[in-house]
This record gives structure tokens, sequence and C-alpha cells, in this order.
């Protein structure tokens, strides 16, 4: 027999607090739209990159992490280095992501720590995932993309390290080179990369896809990973064209990844549109949205154009991404935990039933609304279109908080 | 000692959580032979390699048909050629999950 992923799932109760914690932050993040001013939004203000960071530590690592926990196994064919290391990375990144926000928002003395706190979190989870790769024999195409997605989320911690020591005034460095650097290196390079490789490996089993090529990926990732090494360089090297260059590659890269989702949405052989469907579906729409808005960018150089691109990046790309994902592994994990042991003794639920149909539908209609209205709102720079676009993320946030408790939850 | 078809029947009872349909009516067993000793052999697939339930529906299938009168030992041949697709699967199977 022919040996695949290996049964090395780890206990639920190590994954949830990403989960939980998670949802909060999205929550959070929700709530925090109503203390920004919609009316003069610059990419650099404070509230800003608070909500930045609240949103992308706190929600999208936050469950990145935690899904890896799970995914990590299956998509290498090995079992964790030391899974148990796990429990440490959630507390370090709760705490490093509330020093960080309060630093943003009241304490600027405060975010050398948080990000200190944070970095060691990242590190953690780094090398966890080095050590558990180094014991792959052969590399796949998925394999590589960990590989290579871990390794620029290494350098954008040590990156974001300097930068920390910069903050405190214990070394003399650029911070604004090394900002753009360190963005880049963890969302062009580990988010984006990691979303690239996992695509292939969970589109394809849960709508059942078959006999799409390969190839696009190829070709996304390199072309992905050679606009993170372009723009890391042009942040050192001082060399507008690379930087452009870069970023023109990513547009570039991210179409064709796009591509292969849509080859991957044509040859699936489930048609139901369920929750996971119509979240990737808002989801892979912002991708598209966003990369247009980028082309237009390139033209006109108008900030809020760059603000939009980045919301809907985040929030409606990402975002909608790891909701639809959470309602396919919350309820697999549950299951495989509490119900898969009572197989053939009594009956047990699907995995469809356990996802709430009521909370999981408001969530997708508030949240979609919400990131509509907040993106015109940002384009305008109209505070009250703002607010109302954060009520409608926030009634979206809470059913989606509500969703995550009930799947958590069910027996 | 049993046929193909009542190997089969025995393993209907096996549920994919995730599709809700039994792996027979998916068309992942492609085979069941079982000699006079009672040694069965069941020849299957999985719809993804990724699968992260595989060594378990392996293991509900071994049950099901070690739950039938007489039989001594089971093994499971998991293969990936041919690799399985939905034309594999029974006509109500296609037409639930294309949505028709």
């Amino acid at each position: 027999m022919f040996s695949i992923s290996q049964d090395f799932a780890p206990p639920f109760k190590l994954i949830s607090p990403f989960f939980i914690l998670g949802s909060l932050f999205y929550l959070f993040s929700s709530c925090y739209i109503f203390f920004i001013d919609g009316s003069s939004l610059t990419t650099l203000d404070t509230g800003v990159l608070g909500f930045v960071h609240l949103f992308l530590l706190g929600f999208v690592m936050m469950v990145i992490f935690g899904a890896m926990a799970q995914l990590v196994p299956v998509v290498l064919e090995v079992g964790h280095f030391g899974v148990e290391l796990f429990y440490a990375i959630w507390p370090l990144l709760l705490i490093g992501t509330l020093l960080m926000v309060t630093g943003f928002i009241a304490l600027p003395a405060l975010l050398p720590y948080g990000g200190v706190v944070v970095l060691i979190s990242m590190m953690i989870f780094v090398m966890e995932i080095f050590l558990t790769i180094s014991k792959v024999k052969k590399l796949n195409m998925v394999m590589s993309s960990v590989l290579i997605s871990n390794t620029f989320l290494f350098f954008g911690i040590i990156v974001g390290l300097v930068m920390a020591l910069a903050y405190a005034g214990t070394i003399d460095a650029d911070i604004t080179s090394l900002l753009r650097a360190h963005v880049y290196l963890v969302i062009a390079g580990y988010i984006s990369v990691t979303i690239m490789g996992l695509s292939v490996v969970l589109l394809p089993m849960f709508g059942l896809s078959h006999g799409f090529s390969m190839k696009p990926l190829e070709v996304a990732l390199y072309g992905m990973s050679s606009s993170v090494v372009l723009v890391v360089l042009s942040s050192f090297l001082k060399f507008a064209f690379l930087e452009y260059a870069g970023y023109a590659l990513a547009i570039v890269s991210l179409f064709i990844y796009f591509y292969l989702v849509l080859s991957i949405y044509k040859t699936r052989a489930r048609k139901e549109n369920d929750i996971y469907v119509i979240s990737l579906i808002f989801s892979y729409s912002s991708l598209v949205i966003s990369l247009l808005m980028g082309i237009a960018y390139f033209i006109t150089s108008y900030e809020p154009i760059l603000l939009a691109i980045g919301w809907l990046m985040f929030v409606g790309f990402f975002g909608f991404l790891i909701t639809g994902h959470i309602y396919k592994i919350i309820p697999f994990l549950v299951w495989f935990e509490r119900f898969s042991p009572l197989v053939g003794k009594q009956k047990v639920p699907m995995l469809v039933d356990m996802v709430p149909i009521k909370s999981s539908s408001a969530q997708f209609v508030f949240c979609a609304a919400g990131v509509s209205l907040v993106c015109v709102a940002i384009l305008l720079q109209n505070d009250m279109l703002l607010k109302a676009g954060a009520s409608f993320l926030v009634v979206g946030a809470v059913a989606f908080f509500r969703s995550v408790l009930y799947m958590i939850n069910f027996k | 000692m049993y046929t193909k078809e009542e190997l089969f029947k025995a393993i209907s009872t096996v549920i994919d959580p995730e599709v809700g349909f039994n792996l027979v009516e998916m068309g992942l067993i492609y085979d069941a032979e079982c000699n006079e000793e009672g040694i069965a052999k069941v020849t299957m697939t999985l719809s993804t390699k990724a699968c992260p339930l595989h060594q378990m529906i392996v293991q509900w299938v071994k049950e099901s048909v070690e739950k039938l009168d007489g039989i001594q030992e089971v093994e499971v041949d998991l293969v990936w050629e041919p690799e399985w697709n939905i034309t594999m699967a029974d006509d109500h199977v296609k037409k639930a999950l294309g949505g028709g």
C-alpha cells in the first residue's frame, strides 16, 4: 500500500485557541474601523497601521498558524518536528499583537516590545516548519512552496527585528526602507506564496477537481518569489526600476494564480454553492478587482487607490479565503476528534451538518456588504460611508464568531 | 467465499463524511475478492492524495469486511492508478454533487 498523508493530526485543544482568537480579532478589527477617520486616510496613518497589524497579525497570521498545525502533515506527508511548540506560538502572538496595536494607537514605546514578542512567536513557528521540512525526502511543488514561503517569513522576521531595534534606538537603520522589505516579505512572500501552494491541495480536495494543469502554479510561484526578491533588493539598493518591476511581476503572477484557481473551479465535480464556495468567489473577486486597481494606481498614483487595494487584498481576499476555509477546517477537526471514534458504532453527523447555516450566511452577507462599502469609502475618502461599512462588518464578524463557537462546541 | 457484490455491499456501509456518500457509490472501490480461506483483498483509491482521513477510511473499509462471517484477514490495497474522477461515481452521486 502506498502511504500518503500520515495520521499526525494534532489535538484539537492545541489548534482551537488559534481559531477562537482569530475570529475574536476579526471582530476587534471590525470594531476598530469606527476609530479611524475616513476623511483623511493615508498609508502611514498610525490608525491605519494599527488596523493593519490587528487584522494581519491577530486574524490572518493567527488562523494561518493554527491551520498550518493541521495542514503541514497533510501537505508535507511527515509528522511535525515538535507540534507542542504551537502551545507557545498563540500566546506570544496574542500578547505581541496587543502590545503592537496599543503602541500604534496610544503608546509608541510599546511598539518594539510588541514587535519582538511577535517576532519570537513567528521564529518558533518558522523553525518548527523548517525542522519538519527537513524530514521530507523529496520535495514536490507544494512542499517547495511551503519551504519558499517560510524562508521569506524568516527573512521578514529578521528585517522586522532590525526595525524594532531601530525604533527602540538600539541601532541606527533606515526604517522606511526596512518597512517595505518587511511588509513585502511577510505579505507577498509568506502569505501569498502560502495561499498559492495550499490552494492546489485544498481547493481540489473540497471541490473534487481533477485534470487541471499544475504548470500555472509553477509559473506563479516563481514569478511571485522573484517579485519578492526584486522588491526587497530595491529596498536596499534604492533602485526604483527593481521595485516597479517587482510590483508588475507580482500582479502578473497573481493573475496567473487566478487562472489556476479558475481552472480548478471549472474542473470541480461538486457544483453546490455552499458557504465555502461563495466565500471563495467573493475572495477571488476581491483579488481580481485589487489587481485591476493596482494597474490603475500605476497610472494615476492616487493614494486612496493604494489604500483600497490593501483593504481588498487583506479583508476581501485573505479575509474571505480564511473564513471560507474555517467552515471546512473546524468541522473536520471537531469531527475527527469527537465523532470519528464512533463510526460504525452509532450514527455520526456529516461535516456539512456541523456548519450553522443562518450565522454563516449572515456573516457572508454582512461582511461582503461591509467590505464593499468600506472600499468605496476609502476611494471617496468618505467617513460616514466608512462607518456604515464598519457597522455591516461588525454584525458580520459577530455572526462569524458565533459560527466558530457553534462548530467548536458541536456535540 | 464471498462474491465481489457481497463484499461491495459490506463496504457500502462506509461513508465519506465530507461528501456524505458511501465509498462504493462514489466509485472509490475498484475491486474486491475473497478466497475460500476467508482472506479478502480490496483495491481502492481516494478522491485526493491529500485526504487527511485516508488512514481512517482504509481502516473503516477493513473493519466493514471483517464483520462478515468467516473472514480471516483483509488486505486493503490503496492505489492511485487509475486516478479517480467523478465519472466513476454512480449517476445519483454525480447528479447530487452536480446540483442537478
